[in-house]
């Protein structure tokens, strides 16, 4: 399927140059979404760690850290 | 024909009568088509502007007395302005003479009048259109050229779309029509909120994340662009709303920090493809 480009209110199909620009766009957020994903849920999970060695129930780490 | 002084004994033409008649119905007119500064004839008579460009009208004291009036007329392109020079000018309304317009200059005394327009120049509104509402249908990248000019500073950006899938809308910023995607540009804060709990994000990329869209209902996006078209770094500001059974909140700030001047945008989805509408509004500099 070929992808549609809007342009100055003037719908069509995408040049073969466009298409190819836009897929590497949207290969490059994808491979920057994970990257920032990782890097969130190693951080969740090295916050999760610190409670379990302080012993505090969730409720109890929402309290003191939002 | 300007006024006459008759003096005892005089005998008052059938011509000067007419005319003076005249003035009375069909004032007399003297056109000027550069700035001018009013004399003493010009009392009782229309003085009518007519210049493509800027004039002023000037207005000096001890050459009409209290009592005096003068009709001042703009045809031209070129807004015409009354000027106090040595009298005082005195207005609840604009100075500013349009094409078209017109009004009374009433003298009080000798230095001090009053303008009464009866035209005035429509003001500007707050929040001008650049762009009028513009339909994309299935598209995965929109093109938006020439909106940003010096003419503002400040921009309104309204989105509400339909998402053919759960996809997020980037925005990159661009002029001559070439998207500027320098890495790490686009800085940006975001919260994101659903089902009672919120994320914060913080992160920089080659574009800027200006909200997300899902199937199950329209979403829409309200950015504010800051001085795009000057070549400074550009904050910008968005939320966006997107409905599904809860309604998901995100609001996010940013600022692109390319000392670039821009005269447009692109947005790009990040799979799947969006339709529906966008409009541009310009933040007007004056009141």
């Amino acid at each position: 399927m070929t992808l549609k480009i809007n342009v100055d209110g003037i719908n069509r199909e995408m040049t073969e140059e466009e298409e190819t620009a836009y897929l590497a766009f949207t290969k490059k957020l994808e491979a920057d979404n994970k990257i920032e994903a990782e890097a969130q849920a190693a951080k969740l999970a090295a916050r999760q760690n610190a409670i379990d060695k302080l012993g505090l129930t969730a409720d109890e780490a929402a309290a003191l850290f939002g | 024909m300007a006024i006459q002084d008759f003096t005892a004994g005089q005998v008052l033409t059938a011509a000067q009568m007419d005319s003076l008649q005249a003035n009375d119905y069909n004032q007399t007119v003297s056109t000027k088509t550069a700035s001018y500064t009013l004399v003493a004839a010009d009392k009782g008579t229309r003085v009518v502007m007519n210049s493509a460009s800027a004039t002023t009208i000037t207005v000096n004291t001890s050459l009409f007395n209290a009592g005096d009036t003068v009709y001042l007329q703009n045809i031209g392109a070129g807004v015409s302005t009354v000027t106090a020079g040595t009298a005082t000018v005195s207005s609840a309304g604009p100075l500013a003479i349009p094409q078209n317009g017109g009004g009374l200059l009433y003298f009080t005394s000798a230095g001090v009048s009053i303008y009464y327009p009866s035209a005035v120049t429509a003001s500007a509104s707050g929040l001008v259109c650049v762009k009028a509402e513009t339909a994309f249908t299935t598209a995965s990248t929109i093109n938006v050229n020439n909106v940003f000019s010096s003419t503002y500073t400040n921009y309104l950006l309204n989105i509400i779309f339909d998402a053919s899938t759960e996809l997020d809308v980037q925005l990159r910023l661009r002029v001559g029509g070439v998207d500027n995607s320098t890495a790490n540009s686009y800085k940006r804060q975001t919260i994101e909120a659903s089902g009672g709990s919120s994320t914060v994000t913080q992160t920089q990329r080659d574009n800027y994340l200006l909200g997300a869209g899902n199937a199950s209902a329209p979403s829409a996006i309200q950015a504010y662009l800051f001085q795009p078209f000057s070549a400074a770094k550009t904050p910008i500001m968005s939320n966006n709303q997107r409905s599904s059974n809860t309604t998901t909140i995100f609001i996010s700030w940013a600022y692109h920090d390319q000392t670039v001047s821009y005269d447009g945008f692109s947005l790009l989805t990040s799979t799947g493809t969006i339709t529906g509408t966008y409009s541009v509004y310009g933040y007007s500099k004056t009141v």
